[in-house]
Formats: C-alpha cells, sequence, structure tokens
C-alpha cells in the first residue's frame, strides 16, 4: 500500500507535510510506501492524502490532520485492501458530491497534476512523458506550427493571441539567435494555475518549451518565475537537472543535433513583468518597464534579438496536442476559442480550487455546477474574471458561454483564468478600489495615463467608499478609464479601468448609494457602517459599553444600550463584544 | 528599402518621406507640430508622455507618433476627437500632479500682472535699471505707482506665510529714482510709425500708460487732459507728501519724450464736441477718469465750508488755497479720507477730526496711511456718521446717540464719479458710467474705446486703471491693423500653500522705510518717506521666495494645456513625492515640477555618457535622483548641463 | 543608517560575482542572492553591485527600488507576508491586516522595536482556495480570522523571546 501526500503550495499551507512527518514517524519499520504528488486543484479539501493499491487508487482522504495521522497508518499498513477497504477512515473519504469536482472537469494542461510524483522524471515519463519531443524531432519545424495551428491553441496568459503565428513570426524572423521565454511571473491575484503546473508537473512544462524551441529555432530559453514561489523554483530545479540528465535538454537532445537550454530567472516581484516587453526588460537586469511596440518581440526582443514569450498553461498543452493531434484538441471549445482553460474559482465559492474545462461551458456550469454555487449559503452576486485586467460579470451574465469573444463582450476578459465569486456582502465599488489600488501600486510608473491615471481612480473611488463622493465622480471615473484605455502604453495600463468600467456597468446604483445616500448596500464600506443595538435582544450586560474605544455606547446594567452614532468610529468592536447578537450593522 | 519613398495623408496633407520615418517627423515636413514632451530626436522614442498620440484610420487602437512608423496610404488625424481627448487628458494629468507655480501669486494678483518676482530679482542683483524697464514693460510710471499703490502684490506674497510680505512697491520706486538718480534709464524702443492717429482723453494713469503702449508701437498719439498738467488724479488727488510732483512730472516728460502729444486744459464740450474729436482720429480711448465727489445726502450739504474730499485735495494742489479753518472733520474711510485729513492738517487745521460710520478695522485705507495720520495728530471717531450740518454754533448736549461737533469745515471723502458730460454719444450703465467691453474695453461706437475710472464699475485704484488701459491698448493696437482683439485668460499651474509649508524657512525682518518725525512732517508737503537705501532695497529684494517658475516662457507643459484648454484642477489629488534643491554642480532639481518624461536620465547616460541620474521607486512614487555614494563624488558630473537644457518644464534649473 | 557608518562584509559577495561573471544580464539575480546574504540591500553592497557589474549606481539603485522584493533596510527576524489578493480581499484580508497592526503596533513595510516582526503586504501569494492567508518566513497560514492571526504571532513571538 502506498500513501500519496498532495504537496503543492496548498496542500503544504493546510498541513499535509506535517501530516506526512507524522506517518513516517511510525512507518519505521516501512510497512507503508510514502510519495508526493503535487495539486489535484481540489485546494478546499487540503491536505489530501490518496491511498494507492499497486498502483491503483483506492481512496482519496481529505482535510486530512495531524492527529489523523496513527490511524491512517495503522489502517492502511494493517488494513485489508481493495476499494471496499479501510472502513475505518470512511470520514476522511472524499465525499461523491466532492469527486464530482473533478468528474465534471477535462483537464489537459493539469492533465498530471496530483496525479504524479513532480520531483521525479520516471514518473512524468511514465505517462508518456517526453514522447511528445521524440516525435517532434522527426518533424519538421514547420510541421510543428502547422499540428500547433489545426488545434486553435491561443495564449492562455490573457490577451488570447493564436500561440502558432507568434511561433511563425519568431521562426520567421532574422537572427543568429533566437530566445524562448516562458512567463511564470503569473501576477493575477486569485490565479494559481501556473503554480499548480510548475509545482505539479514540471516536466509538462520543459517538454512543451522543447516542442516551442524547437518549431521557432531556439537554443536558449528561460522561464522567468514570480519569487513569491520558491516551491515551484525549487521543483523546476530539479526536473531541470533530471531532464538533462536524461539527455533531454543542452546539447544534441536526444541525439538530434537539436540543442536546447533552459534557465530559470526569478522575478523580484513586478506585476507589470507579465507584460511581455517589460519582462524581457528584468530578464535583461532592467527596470521591467515596458518598451514601445512594435518593434515586437518575435523581431526584438531579449538582447534585440527575435524571442517569442508564452505562459505556462499554454506550454503545458503542447505535448498533448502533439501527442493526440491538433485535431482532437480543436474538436473541443467553439467556434472561436479551442481546446480546453483552467481556471482558479476562489471567493465565496463552495468548492474552490483548479477547474480545467472545455472552452463553451457557461459561467453556471463552472461557478454552480462544478463550484457548488456559494458558500454559507449566500447568494450569487457576481464574478470576477482576468483579474486587475478583468471585470466583473453579474448574475444576468451567468449563462455566458467561456470563450474569449463572449467574455470580451461582456466586459470582462477570460484573462489568465482567476474566477474569484463575490456574494451580496462584496461591494463592488470596493472591489473597483481594490482593484486600482493594485494597479496604481504596480504601475511601473513610465506613461503618464497609467501613472497618474490609475492613482486618481483609486482616489476617486476611495473617496466613494468612505461617502465622499460627488456628484459627477461616476462620470469622471468614466472618463478617465476610457482615455487611459486609449493612452496607456502597456496592457497594464490599457486594461486597468476594465474593473471600474464594468462594475459601473453593472453595479451602477452601489455606486449611486455611495454617493447620494452614504450608503453601502453591501455593508461592506466601513465608513458607512451603521452600527445599533437591537433593544429586544440587548440584555443590558455592559460588556459593549466598556469595549468601546471611544465611549460612544452608554446605558443602565440589565437594560438595553444605545450608540451615539456621532462618537462612533465603526471599529466593530461592540459587535464582536456581543454575546447576544445584539448589535445590528446597517 | 530604406530608400523607399512612403506617400500618406496627414490631417489632409499629403506627406511623401522614406520609410522607417516616425508619424511625428513626417509630420513635421509639412508643418504639422505634434505636441510630445518626451522624444528627443537624438535619443528615439521613448513613449511615456502619451501627449502624442494620433489617430490612424482602420487602426483600432491610439498610436504614439513618436515610434509609430509611416506605411503606404496611411491616414493620420493628429487632431481628431479621440486623439484630442487622449491627448487633453494625459496633460490634464500631469497638470493635476504639477506641484508649481508658473507665475509668482505677486504678478499674478497685480491687476496688470507687473512682473514683480523679476524687477525683485533685478533690484536684488542690483541691475536697478533692468528693474524699471521690467517695470515699463507694464506701466510707464514707476516711481509714482510704486510710491501710491496700495500693492496687492504683497497681499499675495508668499513671504506673508513665513513672516511678512516683500516691499515690491517700495522696491518698484527705490529702482526708479536710484536710475534717474544716476540717469541710467534704459532707453524705450519705438517702433517705426504706422501713420495711425490715437487720441485719448485724460492724461491719468490710464490715459498715459494706453499713450505710452501705443506710441511704443509706432502709433501717433495724442493725449487731452482738462487739467493744466497730466497726471490725473496722480497729481490733483494724491498729496504732494506721498509723491512729489517733480517725480511724477519726469515720469510724464518721459512719455512725451517717446512723441507723444500732451494737450492740456482741453475739455470735452468746452473745446470741442466728443464726435469732432473722433474725427480727428482713426482711434480714441476715453480715460477722463472720476473727478466728481459723492455726496453726503444730508441737510445742509450745500453750505459753504463743506467740500468734496477731490475737490479739497485738488485745489491745494491748484494753490487755491482753500480757508477751512482750525476745526475739520472728513468724513469717510478711504485713502482719499487719510490723505484729506493730512493735508487739512498741513494747510494749518489745528484739530482735526476722522468721521467714519464703521470700525477702524473695517477702513479701507492702508493702515499705514492711519498710523502715519494719527502720528500726526488725527483723531478718529468711529461709528459716527453725519446726520445733518448747520450754519452756525449752538452747543447741544449728546441726545441718545446723538453728538454735535463744532466745526469750521466739512470734508466729505465718500467717495467719486465720473462725469459723463460731453459723451452723450457712449452708451451708458446704470450706475451713469461708460459702458465697455469687460474684456478688451471697446465700446458700442467703432473705434471708441474706454477704460479707467470712468468705466463700468467706476473709480478704483490706479494700478486696475493701467490694467485696463494695457488691454484697451492691445484692443486699438488690434483696431487699428484691422483685426480685434479678445484676451484669453491663460492655463497657469498655481500651488496652494499654507504656512506649514514654509516652517523651516528662516524668518527675515522686512525692510523699515525711513520716515521724517511726524512733528516735524506735518508742517509741511515734503514727502514723508526719505526712501529705501541701496543696501536696505538689495537686501529686502534678497528676501524673495522666487516662487514663479524660471522656465515659464519655454515650459512645454504649460504651452500644450493652454494649446489644449487643459482644466488644471479636475484631476488634482495627492502630488508625487518631491524635494526641491537636490543640487548636482550646477543644476538644480525640483521633483515636484519633474513629469518623469526621463529626457534628463538618458541624455546623461546617451549622450553625455555619464549615467549618473536614474529612476528610483515605481508607480506614482517614482522620482529621478542623482544617486552617489558621497557628495563628493558630485565631481564626476562634467557639467555639461544637458539634463537642463532639455528639460521640458521647469524641474532642472541651471544656478550660478 | 546612514551612507558613512554602513560597513557591510564585502567579501561575502565574491562567490556571487564568480557564479554570475559573464552575464551582463544578471544583475537581478546577484541582487537576489546579496539580499540572501545581508537580509536587505545594504548601500555599500549596492555600490559594490554596482562597481563589480559595470553598472552605474543609479541603475543599481533603479532596479532595487523598481522590485517589490528588495529591501534597503533591514526586516524583523520574522518577515509576515500578509496576502491581499483578490479571494484574499474578498474573504476579509482588511480584517486580519487590521488585527496584525492592532497586535504588532506597526503596518506594511515596518518592523516592530524589538526586531522580532516585519509586516509586508503581497500581492498574491497563489494559495487562493486558503483565502484569507499569510505566509510568516517559510510557513503558509491559511483560513485566518483576526483572532487566529494575533494568536499565531503571539506563539512566535512567544518562541522567538
Amino acid at each position: 500500500m502506498k500513501l500519496v501526500f498532495g504537496e503543492g503550495s496548498c496542500g503544504i499551507a493546510a498541513g499535509a507535510r506535517k501530516v506526512r512527518a507524522a506517518v513516517e514517524k511510525l512507518n519505521t519499520e516501512g510497512a507503508v510506501e510514502i510519495g508526493i504528488t503535487g495539486c489535484i486543484g481540489m485546494c478546499y479539501l487540503e491536505p489530501i492524502v490518496d491511498v494507492y493499491d499497486g498502483g491503483t487508487l483506492v481512496k482519496r482522504l481529505v482535510k486530512v490532520q495531524e492527529k489523523d495521522a496513527e490511524r491512517i497508518y495503522r489502517a492502511v499498513a494493517g488494513g485489508g485492501r481493495g476499494a471496499t477497504a479501510l472502513p475505518e477512515l470512511a470520514d476522511l473519504e472524499i465525499s461523491a458530491d466532492d469527486k464530482e469536482f473533478l468528474e465534471k472537469q477535462t483537464r489537459i494542461a493539469l492533465r498530471h497534476c496530483g496525479l504524479i510524483d513532480p520531483e521525479d522524471i520516471a514518473a512524468y515519463e511514465a505517462v508518456d512523458g517526453y514522447k511528445a519531443i521524440r516525435k517532434v524531432l522527426a518533424m519538421t519545424p514547420e510541421q510543428v506550427i502547422e499540428e500547433i495551428k489545426i488545434s486553435g491553441l491561443a495564449g492562455r496568459g490573457g490577451a488570447g493571441f493564436p500561440t502558432w503565428f507568434k511561433w511563425n513570426a519568431a521562426r520567421n524572423a532574422k537572427g543568429e539567435q533566437k530566445y524562448l521565454i516562458c512567463n511564470a511571473d503569473e501576477g493575477d491575484p486569485g490565479a494559481f494555475m501556473d503554480r499548480a503546473v510548475i509545482e505539479s508537473a514540471p516536466h509538462s512544462l520543459i517538454e512543451g518549451m522543447l516542442i516551442a524551441a524547437y518549431a521557432i529555432g531556439a537554443t536558449r530559453a528561460f522561464v522567468y518565475v514570480r519569487a513569491e514561489y520558491p516551491l515551484a523554483i525549487v521543483r523546476l530545479e530539479k526536473a531541470l537537472a533530471a531532464a538533462k540528465k536524461a539527455g533531454l535538454l543542452g546539447e544534441n537532445i536526444l541525439g538530434s543535433g537539436f540543442s536546447c537550454d533552459i534557465r530559470i530567472k526569478a522575478g523580484a516581484g513586478a506585476f507589470v513583468c507579465g507584460e511581455e516587453t517589460a519582462l524581457i526588460e528584468s530578464l535583461e537586469g532592467n527596470r521591467g518597464m515596458p518598451r514601445l511596440k512594435p518593434p515586437f518581440p518575435a523581431e526584438k526582443g531579449y538582447t534585440q534579438a527575435p524571442s517569442n514569450i508564452n505562459n505556462v498553461e499554454t506550454f503545458a498543452n503542447v505535448a498533448w496536442i502533439i501527442l493526440n493531434g491538433g485535431a482532437a484538441f480543436a474538436a473541443m471549445g467553439t467556434e472561436t476559442s479551442k481546446g480546453t482553460k483552467v481556471f482558479a474559482l476562489t471567493g465565496k465559492i463552495k468548492r474552490g480550487g483548479l477547474v480545467e474545462i472545455p472552452m463553451g461551458l457557461t459561467l453556471r456550469d463552472v461557478i454552480f455546477g462544478i463550484g457548488g454555487g456559494i458558500r454559507d449559503g449566500g447568494t450569487f452576486k457576481a464574478v470576477q474574471m482576468g483579474g486587475p485586467s478583468g471585470g466583473c460579470i453579474p448574475e444576468h451574465l451567468l449563462d455566458t458561454k467561456i470563450d474569449y469573444k463572449a467574455l470580451g463582450a461582456t466586459g470582462a476578459i477570460m484573462g489568465s483564468g482567476g474566477m474569484v465569486v463575490m456574494d451580496s456582502h462584496t461591494c463592488m465599488v470596493n472591489m473597483a478600489r481594490f482593484f486600482l489600488d493594485f494597479t496604481a501600486k504596480e504601475s511601473c510608473g513610465k506613461c503618464v495615463h497609467c501613472r497618474i491615471g490609475t492613482k486618481r481612480m483609486h482616489e476617486i473611488l476611495t473617496r466613494i467608499t468612505e461617502g465622499k463622493g460627488k456628484e459627477g465622480d461616476v462620470e469622471l471615473l468614466q472618463d478617465l478609464c476610457n482615455g487611459i484605455k486609449a493612452g496607456a502604453l502597456c496592457g497594464l495600463g490599457q486594461t486597468a479601468p476594465n474593473p471600474v468600467l464594468t462594475t459601473i456597468r453593472y453595479f451602477r446604483d452601489e455606486y449611486d448609494a455611495h454617493i447620494r445616500e452614504a450608503r453601502c448596500p453591501a455593508h461592506e464600506c466601513a465608513a458607512l457602517k451603521k452600527f445599533s443595538i437591537d433593544p429586544a435582544k440587548c440584555k443590558g450586560c455592559t460588556m459593549c459599553a466598556k469595549k468601546c474605544p471611544v465611549g460612544a455606547i452608554s446605558g443602565t446594567v440589565k437594560q438595553p444600550h444605545v450608540i451615539d452614532q456621532s462618537k462612533c468610529i465603526k471599529c466593530g468592536q461592540c459587535v464582536a463584544t456581543c454575546k447576544f447578537g445584539a448589535v445590528t450593522v446597517g | 528599402m530604406e530608400n523607399e519613398l512612403i506617400d500618406l495623408i496627414i490631417d489632409d496633407v499629403p506627406v511623401r518621406v522614406p520609410a522607417g520615418t516616425t508619424i511625428l517627423e513626417a509630420a513635421k515636413t509639412a508643418g504639422i507640430d505634434i505636441p510630445n514632451l518626451c522624444y528627443l530626436k537624438e535619443l528615439g522614442p521613448y513613449g511615456a508622455c502619451g501627449v502624442c498620440v494620433v489617430e490612424v484610420e482602420n487602426c483600432p487602437k491610439m498610436l504614439r507618433a513618436c515610434s509609430a512608423k509611416v506605411a503606404p496610404g496611411m491616414v493620420v488625424h493628429t487632431k481628431s476627437e479621440k486623439a484630442l481627448a487622449t491627448r487633453k487628458l494625459a496633460l490634464e494629468l500631469l497638470m493635476g500632479d504639477h506641484d508649481g507655480d508658473c507665475q509668482g501669486p505677486c504678478k499674478l494678483n497685480c491687476p496688470a500682472h507687473t512682473d514683480c518676482q523679476k524687477y525683485v530679482k533685478e533690484i536684488a542683483e542690483g541691475r536697478f535699471a533692468d528693474a524699471v524697464a521690467t517695470v515699463k514693460e507694464t506701466f510707464p510710471l514707476p516711481a509714482a505707482i510704486g510710491r501710491v499703490c496700495p500693492h496687492p502684490c504683497e497681499k499675495a506674497c508668499r513671504r506673508n506665510l513665513v513672516e511678512q510680505p516683500i516691499s515690491i512697491a517700495q522696491l518698484k520706486y527705490f529702482a526708479a529714482d536710484q536710475v534717474r538718480k544716476d540717469g541710467n534709464e534704459r532707453p524705450i524702443k519705438v517702433a517705426a510709425p504706422t501713420g495711425k492717429k490715437v487720441g485719448i482723453i485724460g492724461g491719468g494713469p490710464a490715459g498715459l500708460t494706453a499713450a505710452f503702449k501705443l506710441a511704443q508701437w509706432g502709433h501717433d498719439v495724442t493725449v487731452y487732459d482738462q487739467m493744466p498738467e497730466m497726471g490725473g488724479m496722480l497729481r490733483y488727488g494724491i498729496p504732494e507728501y506721498r509723491l512729489p510732483k517733480a517725480i511724477l512730472k519726469a515720469e510724464t516728460d518721459a512719455i512725451a519724450a517717446l512723441g507723444v502729444q500732451f494737450i492740456n486744459n482741453f475739455k470735452i464740450g468746452r473745446d470741442a464736441d466728443f464726435a469732432k474729436l473722433r474725427s480727428w482720429f482713426d482711434a480714441v480711448i476715453v480715460a477722463n477718469g472720476a473727478w466728481k465727489s459723492t455726496a453726503m445726502r444730508v441737510k445742509g450739504e450745500e453750505l459753504k465750508g463743506v467740500w468734496g474730499g477731490i475737490d479739497f485735495l485738488r485745489a491745494v494742489v491748484t494753490g487755491e488755497k482753500p480757508d477751512i479753518g482750525e476745526r475739520v472733520a472728513i468724513v469717510g474711510g478711504g485713502n482719499t479720507a487719510m490723505d484729506a485729513c493730512r493735508t487739512a492738517v498741513r494747510v494749518g487745521a489745528k484739530e482735526v477730526f476722522v468721521v467714519y460710520r464703521r470700525t477702524r478695522k473695517e477702513m479701507p485705507a492702508e493702515d499705514i496711511e492711519i498710523t502715519e495720520a494719527e502720528e500726526e495728530g488725527v483723531k478718529f471717531k468711529f461709528l459716527y456718521a453725519p446726520d445733518e450740518i448747520r450754519g452756525r454754533r449752538k452747543p447741544v448736549p449728546v441726545v441718545g446717540k446723538f453728538e454735535e461737533i463744532a466745526l469750521d469745515s466739512v470734508i466729505a471723502a465718500i467717495g467719486q464719479r465720473n462725469d459723463p458730460e460731453g459723451f452723450a454719444d457712449l452708451p451708458q450703465t446704470p450706475k451713469g458710467t461708460i459702458a465697455a467691453d469687460e474684456g478688451n474695453f471697446a465700446t458700442t461706437l467703432p473705434g471708441v474705446f474706454a477704460c479707467g475710472d470712468t468705466v463700468n464699475k467706476g473709480a478704483g485704484i490706479a494700478i486696475g486703471a493701467i490694467a485696463q488701459a494695457n488691454e484697451a491698448a492691445l484692443a486699438v493696437n488690434a483696431f487699428l491693423r484691422g483685426g480685434e482683439y479678445k484676451p484669453i485668460k491663460p492655463i497657469l499651474s498655481e500651488r496652494n500653500l499654507t504656512e506649514k509649508d514654509f516652517e523651516d524657512r528662516p524668518r527675515i525682518a522686512r525692510a523699515v522705510m525711513p520716515q521724517r518725525p511726524a512733528e516735524e512732517r506735518k508742517h509741511d508737503f515734503k514727502e514723508v518717506n526719505l526712501g529705501l537705501s541701496v543696501e536696505a532695497a538689495q537686501a529686502e529684494a534678497k528676501r524673495c521666495l522666487e516662487c514663479g517658475c524660471h522656465d515659464f516662457e519655454d515650459c512645454k507643459l504649460i504651452r500644450y494645456a493652454n494649446l489644449v484648454q487643459a482644466d488644471t484642477q479636475r484631476l488634482r489629488g495627492d502630488f508625487h513625492p518631491g524635494f526641491t534643491e537636490q543640487k548636482l554642480v550646477t543644476i538644480e532639481r525640483n521633483q515636484r515640477k519633474c513629469i518623469l518624461c526621463n529626457l534628463c536620465v538618458r541624455v546623461c547616460a546617451e549622450q553625455a555618457k555619464q549615467g549618473l541620474l536614474g529612476l528610483v521607486g515605481r508607480g506614482f512614487k517614482t522620482v529621478i535622483k542623482p544617486e552617489f555614494k558621497d557628495p563628493a563624488a558630485t565631481a564626476v558630473c562634467k557639467d555639461c548641463r544637458l539634463c537642463a537644457e532639455n528639460c521640458p518644464t521647469g524641474a532642472l534649473k541651471i544656478i550660478g | 543608517m546612514c551612507d558613512c557608518c554602513e560597513k557591510s562584509d564585502l567579501s561575502k559577495l565574491t562567490p556571487v560575482f564568480e557564479a554570475f561573471a559573464g552575464d551582463d544580464h544578471a544583475l537581478i539575480s546577484i541582487l537576489q542572492k546579496a539580499q540572501e546574504i545581508y537580509g536587505y540591500l545594504p548601500t555599500d553592497v549596492l555600490y559594490a553591485i554596482a562597481e563589480k557589474t559595470g553598472n552605474s549606481p543609479a541603475k543599481v539603485m533603479g532596479v532595487a527600488t523598481f522590485y517589490t522584493q528588495f529591501r534597503l533596510k533591514p526586516v524583523g527576524k520574522n518577515l509576515i507576508l500578509l496576502c491581499k489578493g483578490t479571494a484574499c480581499h474578498v474573504n476579509g484580508a482588511d480584517s486580519i491586516e487590521k488585527a496584525l497592526v492592532e497586535e504588532l503596533g506597526v503596518g506594511d513595510g515596518e518592523t516592530t522595536d524589538d526586531g522580532i516582526f516585519s509586516i509586508k503586504t503581497v500581492a498574491c501569494l497563489g494559495c487562493c482556495s486558503l483565502s484569507p492567508v499569510m505566509m510568516i518566513n517559510e510557513d503558509t497560514y491559511g483560513s485566518l480570522t483576526p483572532a487566529k492571526a494575533k494568536e499565531i504571532v503571539r506563539k512566535i513571538r512567544e518562541a522567538s523571546k
């Protein structure tokens, strides 16, 4: 019997390593085989421990705690075999409902995630790993590009540009030395599929990159990984070393005469480096400030040489396409969007994690079908897609198909796949403020429209959430948005207005309530909260009055207390203190 | 490929340029200037400012003209609605983040926008003739106006936020006196004659200023005045002890020296009617002032011994020696009241009262004038107003709120108004003043303009009349050349500062004007103020904070902000971080005015091959700084000044 | 700390320079290694890197101040990275920040007087399903509540004493 611990960053954060250490302590005689795997994407169930019997998954244990280690060990070390075994662990077993989370997905980019040992190249090779590069080495680069063209694969980093086109441009660009760059600077807050791929199946990234390098004629490649992903860097380093040792990387790969070296460059914390020309600047050791385009990187990229940049998820699809054929990939999806897309489903969702589905499903399918809807019995309000460059999609558009064009029409974007679900407690103005806080902080500062424009938008949104909004602020925001979209130098600035524009478009009433009535309909904006005591529930225990830092609560013992609104600083201490739920927030 | 020529259309103009040319350079060949702030041909495009955006047909995105290359058949619009809107937004964002004063508050608050900061600096540097020339760019009477002006410039002076304002007015007349003494006044240039004739009615500050300007522009100017000498109220309303006639005469003579003809003792209606006078000239300016005293509207006003304020002052000047007796009351609280009471003291009154219906604090007169009157023995009765004036003495006890004062004469200095007699052809306001356009001072009669105390709101301060005269002169000049003058209010950047911003400034006392003692001066008409010494004046001038930007004339940012009519306030918010006084050899950096065009960084690295400057920080908080291990290492700077020369704003200043 | 009294042991940089010799584009990597060695980037280290890499000090300073990872001041013994990503925001990251500020008396980018903690907010740690999340040194703490967050730092403070 084998116990496999899900040790992606989420699993580790949830305590997977502690559980494994506890099991290993008991397993002095090696009665149980112990292994690790990456992230299966059911982050809400972490830590997850899979029980294998002779290579077959027999039990998936979820939300395992350190205290469960001993009985798991005892059960597995001495227990019966087969799928019906280990009845004593039934309480830890994944429920049928939760199983649906995976069963409803179609996994290509994530095909190995959570299933194989990321630190073992043999485990990857055992699931057809590195077969695609072998196949490719017998093809011409043009044939490879043609296959990718047939697949309809588009850049999964956000822009959705046809991958074959970029490869072809780089292939045809003049230059002795060409470069391939993997953008693993997954900066969109709320997206973590690239991290999961690198942590869970680094070889699938390496293989995809080798195929691309072969197709465009690049002999040197970089993976630009964000510094916040230390585990991904460690696993990728190990995988690169293993691949090199296996002759899959470096000089004369597999005796084909094709050489390619891949190096890791760690980012240093700048969202703008997700923009390809800023990323190149950063690779060169400079401030990550975007360059003017044209020239495009395919012509003049890293060190002014032809360069091609794709993101992790894009590369993760490549080997599958080569092995299964571009047509098989293109068979999935819609007219304009082919294949599958990975989403990071988070927020007020019942089942959050990584979801890979064919293009063309609806948002409702993902959020309610796979994600199980809103948690804690809340009601759906909006889903934020595409991170700071994206937008908020309201309830009445939930049947929108997941497709570059259809999502674009809502004002949001596919983006890199962040899908943050919000319920009625989320203030949409504050949400817009949150994103502009982000983009303003991440603006590189080069161009005027973005540097000052995002700052001003953030200031205006802040004053609205503080109840200091003025009539005309919404129009001023719209004016700024349109001008910044037109005038900003790079994608960061050009898309920064999207969260503001979509929230105004779909939730104008919330803006108006803040501005005209000094009211936050979601009761989220602290400055606009009104705390009051329900006299029917108040027992007059005086606890809140004692706790109140500004003496805003008065009343006599055993009599209902009252809050003086003029003194209240809206700190919420009274709510936290009251044992009777008598303090209401309006 | 490089020699291939490309045809395209920019703003409807066909352009042919070599392949590889940018839209910006291509436009230049067609004489189309696309605004830009971060572009320098030698360095290539950078793309930061976003001001050069243009719209290209069939291209969904706006393009930056500095970097986008021409393509065959391209149709470019540099001023399309979208291009203009995007450009305007960039400039509004920059202006909203621009913490700098284009011009000093002194200059802005002067009705005539006299360049106070410039002449104060010239005085500080001992360049007194230059200072006088600077004043004379605005008006011809620095010695006179310096003595009488209530100096709104000083009220706005930022030095008020430190301790006290610069003595701008006193410095102005100091310079004029000094230059007259030294005999080194800069000659005034007069343009070649235009053959056009201008008649000006009224030889006061307004008429003289208009004459001075129009004469410089080559017009044949004649000034008519009803009094025997030129100067108007400066001569007949301001007492000798404040403004000696000789000083005024020197300045009016200098105007005559430009070829302006002065005709005195000439009154419209008496010596010629207005229509006739018009027929002698191509254009006419009516600037005949406000020479009638306002009535008190009390019983007994018509009695002997009751004077109007300006009438009394004029009588003293013309040598009529008015008999006002020993006990005199002046009614009113303005500067004319002060002039009248102090003149009354000087012509021999033993007891002089000022009767004012409000409190001292509310008196419109200059505080220094009130103090000086008090020093000279004038008594003030506040919260009193005249009720009735009786012809003979009859002591009555105080009853209720009334008091009776025995007097020999009463001088009513409560206001003055114009005399419309002889100008029936000109439309009037309900107040009885001549109605003129507030912008160019044109009247409804073609070629007739009117300015000064005689128009619209009526009497005001001299510099206000001068301001109007400058506009009227411009309007006349345009009219004579067949055009029309429409003043445009320029868009400017202004800082909003408080005492807190100056907390760390050293306090330096304002110069004290030496004066003759009250006991001595009250017996004669000799000038009360003795004038600043050269040393005192220069020290005083050095107190100037130099608020206005040194680069105002060459600043691309403000030029473009005016070009697109940018709203400087709409997008005001927090300012980016900034410090002044970061010196690098001879370059002073004011980060508050920096727009991060990065030109200084780039020229230092790429042209000067020094690489001493760099961007520090990120986003809105980015600043440009020189970065050195120790200050001594600034010696590595070659002082080539390319950075300052290429700065599109006033962020970099060459000092020393 | 001012420039004149900052004296770092620059010999520690030698292996870093050797490792990146010949790579003209390694400035960021070198700064990362230097920060690993010194815990932050002291001014004299920045100047040494400028000299050795042939970059102007202005450029090195420009790069060091552009990226959020780099620190020009020493940090506390324990670095708290508080995630302020979207998912964490939706799930109450602001209240966690407030709790930490209350508990430690310092805010974003600051270090406690005793030098035990520094707080830094970060855009996203990529553990969105566990939101709200913070990372202290190598350990990630998920599904935080204000009380839980306070409890965690209290325990670390006890252990650090």
